[in-house]
């Protein structure tokens, strides 16, 4: 193992690891917002804003990130939809991942058994009211975990963007790759890279899966 | 510890029999001698070491000390090791039937399937020869028509009547029944007993770990009172269980006759 | 904003081919996956430590980090020590990232049969490697179809990234189409409904496979 070589491009590597974060927090942040609105439309009772919340998760569901970013990247224009490489990351990353945690958000609203809406309804609260006093806090927890479990899906996927030059880990690996010629080395550094990034928003999600469940746990944790 | 028909053949053959879990001592020293064709009921409260008994007789608890014999082989050989033991014991299992508490079947195989795996894979039985037994083994157990249901569309009292068929497709030497009706709702229990009760007319050799008092009174030819590992009284059922000696058995007795109706 | 289908159609032939080749990397990649998943699972749970956290390791390390970055390695890795072409990279690549996540849930089911359903085998007489063949390892697998299932859908849309180290799968067929055309919307257009579709058939299966083995759990 060629320890001076990996020494020498870590700086470089480390640069391109904070392309991944920005890209990945922005995304994440930018997707949870796009997944609140879907589960929103879903919920109203209006027929055809449903059917454009399920058509949309669907389609997303159905295709290839890869395929939806050269779509988004390179048949934008044609319809007027010019993008710099990184916003293009962005946003498909965000539209992406949002109809993914549209699903998980209304997965943990469901585990919440009926009686809790009927109950909190029979004491005169409205809808709003029930979902943030009642349903929201009992989901929580389930949900912060599986918009975890899509945020490192998101991380993992953003090496993708690579493609469109934009240059984050991946594409800063590959470079290395090409020019060194020490594939072991490169592929470790940015393996390790990769790692300790997923265990950072583990880390995070863990930590705000506590505070969410602080009170609805029902085993106690001491200290 | 032995049967007033001392000159039958012993089957099941329990000596001097020890087993500790850790610490925990749950069988000190067990003798029981099973004659071709009888019947014997172990009873006792759960943590008497009843069970543990049971299943070291199939080998599926390790005993520490003494030595269980099936049909005059010895069943545990401490002097075997890895490859040799395996076949000596997979080759002693073929030759008893054992019945688990929650039925154990295989949630994978048809109930027919279930029935003729092993006699298709460990006798080499060509697959009509074994559905045709499989067959009237189910058909014994009031289930012929349930051959090509999967388990998880049986009954509690169905899935431990198709465990017994299963067990019974081996052509075993004795059955060992753990506490075969404890899981089952009081309801079913009696179709269960009644697959026993007929194996018990065609005189098989039979090991009955129980907590029906009744059945085992009616059932068996020898009983057995278990606690703490030690064996505290055993009988024909009936002094057994109208004249117990000790009175430690009086008071498990007390307790389960009464809450039985 | 003016569609223009044509080129697409001019080329429907070079995107037939795309579509044929995705599919055959899918299948021989599900296969693959699927079984050497299963190898992989069984080892890691019966055998010591020794063995099993190797294993234990490369699932994790398959797991956490990029496809892409894992295609890349090996794409260059290999290429410095044997020729190969690139789309044995691709097949393998895919494969042994699928293989992780598979064997990761072989692995659970596994360890969730109970223990009860391996001393009723024992007990019959069976040996503890013909309890592991016809006793464990199929309910494993048959309480794994929902998340395999998933797992496949997954990877069939993955095999578009495939195209990053030059398999010419169905993204990769139309690059010449789309330089030459000026046309990339509605080839990428055409490109995702195909995708849908084989998304659509994958889920028809998926649901189809959960229903018969439903009973069978």
């Amino acid at each position: 193992m060629d320890v001076n070589l990996m020494v020498e491009v870590t700086p470089l590597l480390i640069k391109a690891a904070w392309i991944t974060i920005d890209i990945s927090i922005r995304a994440i942040i930018l997707g949870f917002g796009v997944a609140c609105v879907l589960v929103f439309l879903r919920s109203l009772q209006i027929k055809p804003l449903q059917w454009f919340s399920r058509g949309y998760v669907s389609v997303i569901r159905g295709t290839p990130y890869f395929v939806q970013l050269l779509l988004v990247f390179y048949g934008g224009p044609t319809i007027g939809l010019t993008m710099d490489p990184f916003t293009c990351g962005v946003m498909v990353g965000a539209f992406n991942i949002g109809a993914y945690m549209s699903e998980a958000i209304r997965g943990a609203l469901e585990s919440v058994e009926s009686g809790q809406n009927e109950a909190s309804r029979s004491l005169g609260f409205g809808r709003l009211q029930t979902l943030t006093y009642v349903v929201l806090p009992q989901a929580a927890g389930l949900m912060i975990r599986s918009v975890g479990v899509l945020a490192i899906v998101l991380v993992k996927n953003s090496s993708l963007v690579s493609i469109i030059s934009v240059v984050e880990l991946t594409y800063q690996a590959q470079r290395l790759i090409g020019s060194t010629y020490k594939p072991f080395e490169i592929f470790t550094l940015t393996a390790v890279m990769y790692i300790c990034i997923v265990y950072a928003v583990m880390g995070i999600v863990e930590l705000a899966y506590r505070r969410a469940t602080r009170y609805t746990t029902l085993v106690k944790r001491v200290q | 510890m032995t049967i007033e028909t001392k000159t039958d053949t012993p089957m099941v053959e329990i000596v001097n029999v020890h087993k500790k879990f850790g610490d925990l001592e749950v069988l000190k020293g067990i003798n029981l001698t099973v004659p071709k064709g009888k019947i014997v009921s172990i009873i006792g409260s759960s943590g008497s070491g009843k069970s543990t008994l049971l299943r070291s007789v199939n080998h599926l608890e390790v005993i520490d000390d003494g030595v269980i014999r099936l049909d005059g082989v010895q069943v545990n050989r401490p002097d075997m090791k890895g490859l040799a033991f395996e076949r000596h014991i997979n080759h002693i299992r073929q030759n008893m039937g054992m019945v688990f508490q929650h039925f154990n079947l295989f949630p994978h195989l048809s109930t027919l399937d279930n029935v003729t795996l092993a006699p298709r894979k460990l006798k080499g039985m060509a697959r009509k020869e074994a559905e045709e037994l499989g067959r009237e083994y189910l058909n014994r157990v009031g289930l012929a028509d349930k051959a090509d249901v999967y388990p998880s569309r049986l009954s509690g009292g169905q899935k431990q009547r198709v465990a017994i068929a299963r067990a019974l497709a081996m052509q075993p030497k004795v059955m060992l029944f753990d506490e075969a009706t404890s899981a089952l709702d009081p309801e079913l229990v009696e179709e269960v007993n009644l697959v026993m009760r007929d194996l018990a007319k065609e005189h098989m050799t039979m090991l009955i770990v129980t907590h029906e008092m009744a059945f085992a009174r009616d059932v068996s030819d020898w009983a057995m009172f278990m606690e703490g590992g030690v064996v505290v009284e055993e009988g024909t059922p009936d002094k057994f269980f109208s004249n117990p000696d000790h009175e430690r058995t009086r008071n498990f007795l007390r307790k389960h006759l009464s809450s039985q109706h | 904003m003016e569609l223009d289908f044509s080129p697409v159609i001019a080329y429907a032939p070079t995107l037939l081919s795309g579509v044929g080749v995705t599919s055959l990397i899918a299948l021989v990649v599900a296969l693959f996956s699927v079984l050497g998943g299963l190898l992989v699972a069984v080892i890691s749970v019966y055998t010591n430590k020794v063995v099993s956290w190797p294993i234990r390791f490369l699932i994790w390390l398959f797991m956490t980090t990029p496809l892409l970055l894992q295609l890349y390695f090996l794409y260059f890795g290999l290429g410095e020590w044997i020729l190969i072409p690139a789309l044995m990279v691709g097949v393998l690549g895919l494969g042994f990232h699928y293989m992780a996540y598979n064997a990761d849930i072989f692995i659970a089911t596994i360890r969730s049969v109970s223990a009860g359903q391996y001393e009723a085998s024992r007990s019959l007489g069976f040996g503890h490697l013909r309890t592991l063949f016809y006793i464990i390892v199929p309910q494993a697998f048959i309480r794994s179809v929902p998340q395999i299932g998933n797992n496949l859908i997954l990877m069939v849309k993955d095999t578009s990234v495939l195209s990053a180290i030059g398999v010419a799968e169905l993204v990769y067929a139309s690059q010449y189409a789309i330089s030459v055309s000026f046309r990339p919307f509605e080839f990428f257009i055409v490109i995702a409904i195909v995708y849908y579709l084989l998304n659509l058939i994958m889920e028809f299966g998926q649901a189809r496979f959960e229903r018969m083995t439903a009973d069978r759990r």
